[in-house]
């Protein structure tokens, strides 16, 4: 009877003691983020404004499906991770690394996309978080072009995982600069293929609809201008790029959809429409303004 | 002795039911990814479990020339789980319950880009407990 106790005190004693061991790591993990004070708004807040950025893979596949050739010449050198000491620096960087992985998965550019891996490791390791990027299965499925379509899977939800625990672990500044540099690496991209193919105007339009995006990032970095001078130093030259976007006129016009049942699916018919004004000098401005800051984060 | 016992017997067996009775809405969100139809690509996972208020809602920008696709994983497929969408400007875009059914897949083709937002309610649901998940394609 007596052993029986003991071990009932045991287990219990156990169980407590896994909890504990969570925190200690949560403790440690806090330390890591030190000197970044909190946003002024609640983590939640933001994690409801970070999950509405959409995925640079869509602009990848863009390009990709409107028949845009694969130019490695428009991503940041995968040698430039040694460069990057600072959390605000690695974050920023691993949000552009991962958008040129995406590019190069897209384009089945393995032997460039397995350089881009390496240097997220680098970076996701530097910022602690390295745990969540398998490389070693990423690596794997990157040697044969048949394994596309898991290659992206297992990328998006590597990626997706590190941005929940940066939330959960109130880091979500850190969320902010990884989406930011992803962000700022696709609209980087899709203008130099505009530059490239001046007559495209899906690629216009689509630099124009980042005007969306943009709204979301500068308010997602004001809310960290107070406590972080480097993203209150990024939202002033992301201020510039919106001086231009503000020239860029989106009209929406709503029309009810309708809908047929195929196979099982609802397929919507979406009637609504939308227009984007957008200028060809507006178009170079933001491409000179997202290059230059676009230099200053790689560099 | 006997009181000890029952009383630590007692506490592991609350503790137990308290996991069992969880929903773990995680591993409908993991079912789901791969029922996203071929052609499209994994973009998110988004828990579907009854909290504070009667619907979980999520939101993503959505991307004119873009199709998405959104579907439901619950115990009892889709067990009274709706998924409507909404524009930005809160206008209804599609809602997965049409006279009386339940569709636990739609499909999107969007018009316009702007942020959209994916409601999730519950109505009949056994469970309240189930995932989704978010795909594109060009």
């Amino acid at each position: 009877m007596r052993i029986l106790l003991i071990g009932l005190i045991l287990a219990l004693f156990f169980a407590c003691g896994s909890e504990k061991k969570t925190d200690e790591q949560a403790f440690l993990e806090r330390l890591d983020s030190a000197g970044a004070e909190g946003p002024s708004i609640s983590e939640g807040v933001i994690g409801d404004i970070l999950q509405q950025i959409p995925s640079p893979l869509e602009i990848s596949v863009l390009l990709k499906s409107s028949g845009r050739k694969y130019n490695g010449g428009y991503l940041n050198s995968p040698d430039n991770f040694s460069k990057y000491n600072s959390s605000y620096q690695k974050a920023l960087n691993l949000g552009i690394y991962g958008t040129d992985l995406g590019y190069t998965n897209i384009y089945e550019q393995n032997q460039d996309g397995v350089k881009y891996l390496a240097s997220i490791e680098e970076l996701a390791n530097g910022l602690n978080i390295g745990q969540f990027f398998d490389k070693e299965t990423i690596g794997r499925l990157a040697s044969n072009s048949k394994n596309l379509d898991s290659l992206l899977l297992i990328t998006t939800q590597n990626f997706n995982s590190i941005n929940h625990y940066l939330q959960t672990q109130n880091r979500s500044n850190l969320s902010v600069l990884f989406l930011t540099g992803g962000w700022l690496e696709a609209l980087h991209i899709i203008c130099e293929v505009s530059a490239a193919n001046p007559d495209n105007k899906e690629l216009q339009e689509t630099i124009g609809e980042q005007k969306i995006i943009l709204e979301n990032i500068m308010l997602l970095l004001s809310f960290y201008q107070e406590s972080d001078p480097n993203m209150a130093s990024l939202l002033n030259e992301m201020q510039e790029l919106k001086e231009i976007y503000d020239r860029v006129i989106i009209t929406y016009t709503y029309k009810e959809s309708e809908f047929k049942i195929v196979d099982g699916v609802m397929v919507i018919k979406d009637n609504s429409s939308s227009s984007i004004e957008i200028t060809s000098e507006d178009i170079a401005a933001i491409r000179s303004i997202a290059s230059s800051i676009r230099e200053k984060v790689i560099s | 002795m006997k009181t000890i016992i029952v009383l630590v017997l007692s506490i592991l067996a609350i503790s137990t039911l308290e996991v069992t009775g969880q929903c773990n809405s995680e591993i409908f969100s993991n079912e789901c990814i791969p029922k996203l139809a071929s052609g499209f690509n994994f973009l998110k996972t988004y828990k579907v479990e009854k909290g504070g208020k009667d619907y979980v809602e999520y939101s993503y920008v959505f991307t004119k020339g873009t199709q998405y696709m959104i579907n439901i994983c619950a115990a009892n497929q889709p067990d009274g789980i709706v998924v409507s969408l909404y524009d930005s400007k809160r206008n209804k875009v599609a809602s997965s319950k049409v006279e009386g059914q339940f569709i636990a897949t739609i499909a999107y083709p969007c018009n316009t880009t702007g942020i959209y937002y994916i409601q999730y309610t519950f109505d009949g649901s056994a469970s309240y407990c189930g995932g989704s998940a978010l795909g594109f394609k060009r």
